[in-house]
């Protein structure tokens, strides 16, 4: 149960890495600042340094959610086992549907959901849940975005230039942008890393504890750090191409400068979050900025149905991982087979759900682009649409070889 | 409720987030100011956008410096 456990956190750790691949990369790839292998192969690397940097996050991780410790009650290996697969799923399907949604919300979802099943209502403390996860999920967009908004206006304000005699507008030079962007992009990546492998590592460290082959109390081991760095890493690289189209040129259209002030303001949220402890998640902050940064400069339009349906993602990421976990956790009650069947459905439905990926990317991917070709001549920029299609299309080719 | 915390952080995103995009603006801006072709700018607005790009560079450092926890303690 213990080995199966530690594999499913790091499989979950390999979808929280390609699913917030976009969160950093996304703009600078949409924006043409890094190609799109290169953009993924430095988030890999930068998650890697920063899953290495600090494991301070790792021994809080359910925070207080579920009741647990003395007084409380005690967390098995098999609610995280229930929790786990309710957020893994959820991340599939959000995956496939191109949604940036939370990780962290997915596996808050599926363990509360578990817990519930596990041990009952009095297991899930409503107040943290309110304070930790619920109202950061409101407020985190928000202030992205108002921040984002902010500074797109001050960098196109600082940079416009206009000849003082005739008032006619000037080249306007705003080309340093895109170097800029490669290390704001690269600081989010880092800050993703020291944050959400945290997570995996803090999951494996709570069940090698409560199997009681590790002192309680104790940090996460070294084999531990380095497997979840390496799962984060891989699963960074493998890069949701889907969820970066989203991010990179569904919700708008991204410009150099606005890049730069998204990221800038991405990057600064998730430290002073992390910092100052309240935490914010990393794929809404960052959604938030690029939202901003699209209102925040002229003559761009920001898709508020693409808006809409990842708010709609948002809310449905909690109850959806956690009736997944509720479903595996009554499997699980049922002994040994019930396990077994658990697993063998986990990984049936995540199979189900990558060939769907790969089957549908010709007529699935087809559609959309024709569909986005339309609004495309209103709303996004050709250019970074193509770009982040050919990816896709680069991507599709690496993954399944030659097909028509 | 933590509302100071979430305030704290609001403004803490704010400012660090202006203070990087204000002095690469401006390095931006000096840049352009100073491949001017027609009107000729003086050396020193060349220099200024180095420094301009240098303080960016020192606030992210500082920024990384307060996430790692090895560094802050």
């Amino acid at each position: 149960m213990v080995a199966l456990v530690i594999a499913l956190a790091l499989f979950f750790d390999f979808t929280n890495g390609f699913h917030d691949t976009a969160n950093a990369m996304a703009t600078p790839i949409a924006t043409g600042a890094i190609k799109p292998k290169t953009a993924v192969a430095l988030a890999a690397a930068l998650n890697l340094v920063g899953a290495f940097l600090s494991t301070e996050v790792a021994k809080t991780v359910s925070g207080g959610i579920i009741r647990e410790g003395s007084g409380g009650v005690q967390i098995t290996p098999d609610i995280i086992f229930a929790g786990l697969m309710g957020a893994v799923l959820w991340n599939m399907i959000t995956w496939l549907k191109g949604l940036p949604s939370s990780s962290s919300h997915a596996l808050f979802g599926g363990l509360i959901g578990a817990a519930i099943i596990g041990i009952g209502f009095h297991a899930v403390n409503l107040e943290t849940l309110l304070q930790k996860v619920i109202l950061p999920a409101i407020f985190a967009p928000v202030i992205a975005g108002l921040v984002a908004y902010i500074c797109t206006r001050i960098a196109y304000a600082l940079t416009a230039r206009h000849d003082p005699e005739t008032g006619s507008k000037l080249t306007q030079k705003r080309g340093g942008f895109r170097t800029g962007q490669v290390f704001t992009s690269s600081l989010v990546a880092l800050a993703h890393g020291t944050n959400d492998a945290q997570k995996t590592m803090g999951i494996i460290t709570l069940v090698l504890i409560s199997a009681g082959t590790q002192q309680p109390g104790s940090g996460p081991q070294l084999w531990v750090i380095t497997a979840c760095a390496l799962a984060i890493a891989v699963g960074t690289y493998a890069g949701g191409w889907r969820i970066i189209r989203t991010m990179g040129a569904g919700l708008t259209e991204v410009k150099p400068a606005q890049g730069f002030a998204a990221e800038s303001s991405t990057a600064s949220a998730i430290l002073a979050s992390s910092h100052l402890g309240f935490a914010l998640s990393t794929t809404q902050v960052a959604s938030g900025s690029v939202i901003g940064s699209g209102m925040g400069r002229r003559g761009t339009t920001v898709r508020w149905g693409m808006v809409g349906r990842i708010a709609l993602g948002w809310l449905f990421t909690l109850p959806a991982a956690g009736i997944v976990g509720a479903l595996t956790a009554l499997l699980v009650k049922t002994g040994v087979v019930g396990v077994v069947i658990a697993a063998v459905a986990g990984i049936g439905a995540v199979l189900y759900m990558f060939l769907v990926s790969r089957k549908s990317q010709v007529g699935h991917h087809n559609a959309v682009e024709v569909e986005e070709a339309g609004q495309a001549v209103r709303f996004a920029k050709k250019k970074a649409l193509a770009r982040a299609r050919a990816a896709e299309r680069a991507k599709n080719k690496n993954l399944k070889g030659p097909q028509r | 409720m933590k509302w100071l915390e979430l305030l704290t952080v609001a403004g803490a995103t704010l400012v660090a987030a202006v203070t990087v995009v204000v002095l690469y603006s401006l390095g931006v801006r000096l840049t352009a100011i100073a491949g001017d072709r027609q009107v000729a700018a003086p050396a020193w607005v060349k220099y200024l956008s180095y420094v301009c790009f240098g303080l960016c560079a020192i606030a992210v450092m500082f920024g990384l410096y307060l996430i790692i926890p090895y560094f802050s303690g």
